[in-house]
């Protein structure tokens, strides 16, 4: 949520307003920023607003007050953006979406793969050439698959903005898989052309997931 | 979720993307990009997409789950700078086969880890209440 409190140098009360906003906006999920009427960011503001008078309060770029407002006032005008974020949070849930749930326990299955490297080497990383295919399992079957799960899940509750869903979710999954599995049996195999391919793969299903949590971290919730 | 944290975790997603991509390249063709390559995109993946992943998330999980605010908000901003400027020079050094940017990479590097750590430890603290902290 993006406050923003209109100031200017001349103003003798914008002060109080300034420490009454900072106040109330701290530990809130809140983007507070105090503009300056006189520098160019400002007075587009003020000429956009048509502005009469300082100090001035926007929230989310709709001019809600002017004014030095009380600490309570303050809380009351901030009330309708932290019920909105608590009603979106609601309608997230709490529980695992169903492609999360999957990300989640494939990485436990890969987790169980990367260690049989213990059983079969006597350590976690061999010496040989397939050195790579136990380590990635474990990075990007394991630590990956847990940051797909658990980052989509969490992330869109954090900000209050919602996560791609639909196929997306699917597909990053289907290409994270075949990638994985690919690079890890090429390099068991010795085929270096399985070992690009699932390497690519792995990529296409980061660059899904970039793309699908872009917008959780730079949209409007904030 | 505060900005810093937001780009921590959109740092994380570029280097990533940036470390698999160097490492696809290398597979196809291992002459095209000079330097140490391999230990480049390590700690491209390691430090660069897991660690500030992490850092992104649990600077703003762990104070609500503790129930205490965030120890220093200076402290993680610093640590956002040291984190990147760290891993840039350690990059750059590996890419040149300069030691020297690797140490200097290495040392602000370890600074964000310290600044991380010991904001952490005086956030969740072991003892107190603590108080409720809204999750966004």
């Amino acid at each position: 949520m993006k406050i923003e409190l209109i100031v200017s140098g001349a103003c003798p009360f914008c002060l109080e307003a300034e420490k009454v906003w900072r106040e109330a906006t701290s530990d809130r999920g809140f983007e507070f920023s105090v503009v300056d009427i006189t520098q160019p960011e400002g007075a587009a503001l003020a000429q956009r607003l048509k502005l009469q008078a300082v100090p001035a309060l926007l929230i989310d770029g709709i001019l809600r007050a002017v004014g030095v407002q009380s600490p309570e006032e303050a809380l009351t005008l901030l009330q309708p953006a932290r019920q909105e974020a608590h009603d979106r949070m609601q309608r997230m849930g709490f529980t695992f979406s169903p492609d999360n749930r999957w990300f989640i326990l494939a990485a436990q299955v890969y987790l169980m793969l990367a260690g049989l490297g213990l059983l079969m080497n006597g350590s976690f990383l061999s010496d040989d050439a397939a050195r790579p295919a136990f380590l990635h399992l474990f990075t990007l079957g394991f630590m990956l698959f847990m940051i797909y799960g658990l980052a989509s899940h969490m992330l869109p509750r954090f900000t209050g903005n919602p996560i791609r869903e639909g196929a997306w979710p699917w597909l990053q999954m289907g290409l994270a898989h075949c990638g994985v599995i690919g690079y890890a049996v090429g390099y068991l195999a010795g085929w270096h052309t399985l070992i690009v391919v699932g390497a690519v793969l792995t990529w296409l299903s980061l660059a899904i997931f970039a793309f699908r949590a872009w917008p959780v971290l730079w949209g409007k919730g904030g | 979720m505060h900005k810093r944290n937001r780009l921590f975790v959109s740092i994380a997603l570029v280097y990533g993307l940036l470390g698999g991509l160097i490492a696809i390249v290398r597979l196809i063709d291992p002459g095209l990009i000079p330097g140490n390559v391999p230990r480049a995109h390590g700690h491209i993946m390691l430090l660069g997409f897991i660690l500030m992943m992490i850092y992104g998330i649990a600077l703003h999980v762990l104070p609500r789950f503790g129930g205490f605010p965030l120890y220093s908000e200076p402290m993680a901003d610093w640590q956002l700078y040291c984190a990147n400027a760290g891993l840039p020079l350690m990059i750059a050094g590996w890419l040149g086969w300069r030691d020297m940017l690797v140490m200097a990479g290495g040392v602000l590097t370890y600074g964000a880890i310290v600044l991380f750590g010991l904001n952490m430890i005086l956030t969740v603290r072991a003892k107190g209440r603590g108080r409720t902290i809204p999750v966004q």
